[in-house]
């Protein structure tokens, strides 16, 4: 038996989609006696199983609305799948679009705190490495400014760093490099790669071909929430870019 | 209820950090900053007095200590469960990104309640000092009194969170649940003052009786009646009951409702 670090087996989410979405009571109580039918269920992603072992870096591609933001939420616990098991070794760490769920009038300092001890981490663990964080983002100017005066590119500085300096098992990124200057994109690679050679899994999603073939060992292609394709990275962009002609 | 008390443990810390940077980011860009949450219950008490000793003359003894000691509590529970309310949508940039446990932003909004009650608490004490009043060793009681009083904002606390995430006419609702609640406890009159067939009904809410509770350990200097004891009990228990039912059904589904 190979020891995986994630292992998805049979996941189904549903997601019942409202066209006229009914957000109070009384609506909901209206609409009893309407006989129109207000919403269907979108099959958001169906039967997906894969493995990433121990020092993967493993790439998941497709269009938008593909699947895959739902799917990192399923195995970062965020949602619960219908059915199907996702089991994770150690600790996650889900850096999703922007931040990392920063709240606006705090503080990057007290941003820290806040996100990383909800991902599990010590208190006294932080402190030691808060200063890190912050120099690594390059913000040693901005460390007592309120999130919502930063940037796009500072905040995801500022998310990238703490997930990687909490040191965490697992580690997830979504578009991590569409905002981040050249300087530090190249500060990204070589810190994606040192938790490479320390055998920690990590997902990597982009809609950006050249990182994907560049780093992946296994890509994944998501075709409207079923699996396109698992395998090389070559073989599962061609895939993806095969499919995307046909939709012309 | 295991499971929460299991999360809570796991994620202890996390709590106080919530319930601070709500009191952080309540107060920001004010010059007075947490004073605010003193003032309020203060202008109230003054009003208060103003109207309810010269317009109808109430002949209650002690009459700004029964007032501010009745404001306090009611502010506790005013507090706690308006906090709670919107605990979560407040949150739903950090909830779609990490995960933990939904109890958490309700609970902490009960222990940034919790603190502001302190403050509270320690305004009445001075009062005592400007009017000299000494209370009997009874006062002791007003902090099991306080405790239970916290069980109740847990109960309605966390069925609030979510269900106002999924209907906002909770928060509508829940507004005009507290405007009224504030007139149907006796908190610038005596409860007696009402006829029986209000009482009859009143007795059931759990503010009533904290409230008066309250009165007897602190000003009265004797035990609450058994009859209080259990009417408030017994109405906080089926309350935090059926709203814990209510928080499991609905807390599994609140991320996909943001």
């Amino acid at each position: 038996m190979v020891d995986y670090a994630i292992s998805v087996k049979n996941v189904s989410k549903k997601f019942t989609l409202y066209h006229e979405k009914r957000d109070s009571i009384f609506e909901s109580a209206t609409s009893i006696f309407q006989k129109k039918r207000h919403s269907e269920t979108l099959q958001a992603l169906d039967n997906i199983s894969f493995n990433v072992k121990h020092g993967e870096i493993f790439g998941i591609i497709g269009r938008n609305g593909g699947g895959k933001t739902t799917l990192l939420r399923i195995i970062s616990k965020i949602y619960s799948p219908d059915s199907g098991s996702v089991d994770v070794k150690g600790t996650v760490i889900p850096v999703l679009a922007l931040g990392l769920g920063f709240h606006p009038e705090l503080t990057a300092i007290t941003n820290i705190y806040q996100s990383s001890i909800l991902l599990g981490f010590k208190k006294e663990l932080i402190s030691k490495r808060v200063e890190d964080i912050i120099k690594f983002a390059e913000l040693e100017k901005f460390a007592d400014t309120k999130i919502k005066n930063f940037s796009a590119g500072m905040q995801m500085r500022l998310a990238f760093a703490t997930s990687v300096l909490v040191d965490p098992d697992v580690l997830i990124l979504d578009e991590v490099f569409a905002v981040g200057d050249l300087n530090f994109q190249k500060k990204c690679f070589d810190t994606i790669m040192s938790f490479k050679k320390r055998g920690k899994a990590i997902i990597f999603v982009s809609h950006d071909m050249v990182p994907i073939k560049n780093f992946c060992d296994t890509v994944m292609f998501l075709k409207d929430g079923k699996i396109g394709n698992i395998g090389s990275p070559e073989e599962s962009v061609s895939a993806y870019v095969d499919y995307l002609s046909t939709q012309k | 209820m295991t499971t929460i008390r299991e999360e809570m443990w796991k994620f202890k810390g996390i709590l106080f950090n919530f319930a601070i940077s709500d009191l952080k980011i309540r107060y920001r860009n004010s010059i007075l900053g947490i004073l605010w949450s003193l003032i309020e219950p203060l202008l109230l008490l003054g009003v208060l007095f103003v109207v309810f000793s010269s317009m109808f003359r109430f002949e209650i003894p002690n009459f700004p200590i029964y007032l501010l000691l009745g404001i306090i509590c009611w502010n506790f529970f005013k507090n706690g469960t308006l906090f709670a309310l919107n605990s979560l949508t407040n949150r739903s940039a950090l909830i779609t990104q990490i995960y933990f446990p939904r109890s958490i932003p309700g609970i902490s909004a009960g222990i940034t309640a919790s603190i502001m009650l302190v403050f509270e608490l320690v305004v009445l004490t001075i009062f005592m000092v400007i009017f000299g009043f000494i209370p009997t060793y009874t006062v002791i009681l007003l902090i099991p009194i306080l405790a239970l009083e916290l069980v109740l904002i847990l109960g309605i606390s966390l069925p609030l969170s979510v269900l106002n995430v999924k209907y906002k006419d909770t928060e509508f609702i829940w507004n005009i649940v507290v405007h009224a609640g504030f007139f149907l406890t006796p908190i610038f009159y005596q409860f007696d003052m009402m006829p029986d067939y209000v009482q009859n009904v009143l007795q059931f809410s759990p503010m009533v009786q904290i409230v008066t509770m309250a009165h007897h350990v602190v000003l009265y200097g004797t035990l609450p009646s058994i009859n209080s004891i259990l009417y408030a009990v017994g109405s906080i228990s089926v309350i935090t009951v059926i709203g814990y039912l209510i928080f499991r059904k609905y807390q599994a589904k609140v991320v996909e409702e943001m």
